[in-house]
């Protein structure tokens, strides 16, 4: 394990941040935590990182319990900020090449290593631009590129595309996925779950401070009654015809608004097929179909009994 | 890595508008206005022509005497009275009255002077009147005893000074340069803003910054110190550059001794930073209420210095003297005119002293706060 956390306690006066908290991740893994704001996710990472005091647990990166003095394993550790941390006084190049100093200090291999993470990240047209002439995307690049230059083993990274346009955020995990591919072991923490379960290979869903629970996202889904979503069009469905559907075996909700059925089923069931043959059957035509499987979402709200973006 | 961070300070801390602002333009400015409001302020202590009239009487056309004395204190660039000639007391009385002339004088066997109220023209009039007679009286004894050798006359007039003005200090204590100083005291606690910058990027509980370099496997003392030595060497050049300006620019004197007038810019700076460092510390105060008490504090300690009104910093020696020797702006203020108006440095070396044990109890106290690199909250 290059993560192993054991039954971590952070309490801010009354509030429990981290309850009873623990984290294990392998080498090699994209591992995602997922869960709304304030969940804990951030605080798990200042912990793991000793940045923050926790009052009960432990905490083991690369097998030895990490510490403020642990330069070490702070050696190959590279952290991207939620808030954007560079220095708005020197330039793009400037910056990395300062932060990248922190932990290389020989000035040749550092050069190649600021080459490399300028090109990594698409800024080599902005190396001698200020940040404050950046846009958040490009602004978003460098601060990656800060926490990365020299090549880590581990990276948190925590919530890197917050406030960022579309096609720089698939830039970002476009990125994220290379570097896990040249070896690096990526903790990504989002509250958007679409990035979480695109991107990551485990997942721990978090609420109030809790793992909720932890897999990939196909033994995420499987862990909750919530099967697929059926979508399917029609010009008018009668109410006594809506209490028919809502009674077919395995459906669990259903609902019809703008000329669109919705259907919640069960997981594991064949619902489609009974509902579109009631559908003939009551001689009610219909246009477009969709099924929908159940998302992250769908889990936590199973789970927490909230919505995700709550 | 210590050139690194140094360097990094350094550059950061050239490109800082704040710092351009705080420790060049705004001083220079300050100086430039200084020279200009108090550029006379000596010179108007030194005694001026003191106006008179005189009235050309009948007395007067027959007082050789006097119309000789009154000639020869009324020429040349030292003159000690401007005299203007009327014809009768009603025209005197009316240019007194118009306050054109501080006196006027009249004729006779004791020459009159009147006045229309009391001052130093007044008492330069009276002394003038007093001298005059004194040695009238002394000749006019001389020839009624015999005495008819122009020679041993002329001793008789001639004035000896039997005492001697000499200066305390090396240079004459002038209020100009006492404002200059306590400017440039000012301006080494401006240093704060570089303590202040420093301490808050290397804090993970003040900002992102700060928490990336935390979490960087870097000994936290090489971080610390190469950061706010980076601070130190600018404001300690912004410092020097104003100094040079001062000096070179708009001619203050410094009295000769440059490198300890660069000391003491050095020293200044470090209590400057120091403060700022220790202001900086405190989490719970946001960036602005912190910059405003660094220029609240900076402003009455400099007021307390005699930056606005000249010779308060006396008063404050003397009548609250631990205020005053705990008062960095003082103690900075009073190095600088240690070194222009003495020889010797006891005194200079005392106030340095002051400064760098204030400068070493506030990185102390500091260094307690920004050692830690794990925190309550972030």
């Amino acid at each position: 394990m290059i993560i192993e956390v054991k039954n971590l306690v952070k309490r801010y006066g009354d509030l429990v941040a981290l309850d009873h908290f623990d984290l294990s991740v392998q080498e090699g893994e994209i591992f995602g935590l997922l869960g709304p704001n304030g969940s804990g996710k951030t605080t798990a990472i200042n912990c793991m990182l000793s940045l923050l005091h926790y009052d009960r647990g432990e905490v083991s990166l690369f097998g030895s319990p990490m510490s403020p003095q642990n330069y070490k394993s702070k050696q190959k550790i590279g952290v991207v900020m939620q808030n954007v941390a560079v220095f708005h006084e020197l330039t793009v190049l400037e910056n990395i090449d300062y932060f990248c100093g922190l932990y290389v200090a020989d000035r040749k291999k550092r050069r190649e290593l600021v080459d490399e993470a300028i090109d990594f990240v698409g800024l080599g047209e902005y190396r001698k631009f200020l940040p404050k002439k950046l846009s958040g995307g490009l602004l978003r690049r460098l601060n990656i590129a800060c926490g990365i230059a020299h090549r880590p083993s581990l990276i948190f990274m925590d919530e890197p595309t917050v406030a960022v346009d579309p096609q720089s955020r698939n830039n970002i995990l476009e990125g994220i996925r290379r570097l896990n591919a040249q070896g690096a072991t990526v903790v990504y923490t989002s509250h958007y779950m679409e990035e979480v379960e695109q991107l990551c290979s485990r997942i721990m869903i978090m609420d109030r401070g809790r793992a909720v629970a932890t897999g990939t996202k196909e033994e995420l889904k499987a862990m909750i009654r919530t099967g697929e979503k059926l979508l399917v069009e029609l010009p008018d469905l009668p109410a006594p015809v809506l209490r028919e559907i809502q009674a077919i075996d395995g459906v669990r909700q259903v609902s019809y608004q703008n000329g669109q059925l919705v259907a919640h089923c069960m997981m594991g069931g064949h619902q489609m097929i009974a509902v579109l043959d009631l559908l003939r059957q009551r001689q009610l035509p219909f246009g477009r179909v969709f099924s929908e499987p159940p998302t992250l979402n769908d889990v936590f709200l199973e789970i927490t009994g909230k919505q995700l973006r709550d | 890595m210590f050139c690194n961070i140094y360097l990094k300070r350094i550059r950061a801390a050239l490109r800082d508008p704040t710092t351009l602002v705080w420790t060049w333009v705004f001083p220079l400015m300050m100086a430039t206005l200084f020279y200009f409001a108090f550029g006379s302020l000596d010179e108007t202590a030194q005694l001026q022509t003191v106006p008179v009239a005189v009235v050309r009487d009948s007395a007067y056309q027959q007082d050789q005497t006097l119309q000789t004395a009154l000639q020869q204190v009324s020429q040349g660039d030292s003159a000690l009275l401007s005299i203007t000639y009327v014809d009768s007391t009603q025209q005197a009385d009316t240019l007194l009255q118009n306050e054109k002339v501080s006196g006027y004088i009249l004729a006779g066997d004791v020459p009159q002077l009147a006045v229309s109220g009391s001052g130093i023209e007044q008492t330069v009039l009276r002394g003038f009147l007093d001298s005059y007679q004194q040695t009238k009286n002394t000749v006019s004894r001389a020839v009624a005893a015999g005495v008819s050798d122009p020679q041993q006359l002329r001793a008789l007039i001639a004035r000896q000074d039997f005492t001697e003005g000499i200066s305390l200090t090396k240079n004459p204590v002038t209020e100009k340069v006492g404002y200059f100083y306590a400017l440039l005291a000012m301006v080494c606690l401006y240093g704060s803003f570089q303590g202040l910058t420093s301490v808050d990027r290397l804090q993970a509980n003040l900002s992102p910054v700060g928490a990336r370099q935390t979490i960087a496997p870097t000994n936290r003392h090489i971080l610390v110190s190469a950061d706010l030595l980076g601070g130190i060497t600018v404001h300690t050049a912004c410092v020097g550059i104003v100094v040079l300006y001062i000096r070179y620019v708009l001619g203050v004197d410094f009295g000769g001794k440059m490198p300890l007038v660069l000391l003491t810019c050095l020293v200044g700076s470090l209590v400057g930073v120091a403060f700022g460092a220790l202001v900086s510390v405190n989490h719970r105060i946001k960036d602005g209420p912190k910059t405003a008490i660094l220029i609240s504090v900076i402003m009455v300690l400099s007021f307390l210095s005699g930056l606005m009104v000249s010779g308060i910093n006396y008063t404050v020696a003397q009548k609250l003297p631990v205020v005053s020797w705990l008062n960095p702006a003082a103690r900075i203020s009073d190095a600088f005119y240690c070194l222009y108006c003495y020889d010797g440095y006891s005194q200079y070396f005392l106030n340095i002293g002051i400064l760098l044990a204030m400068a070493a109890v506030m990185f102390a106290a500091t260094a307690a706060f920004v050692r830690r690199q794990r925190y309550e909250s972030i």
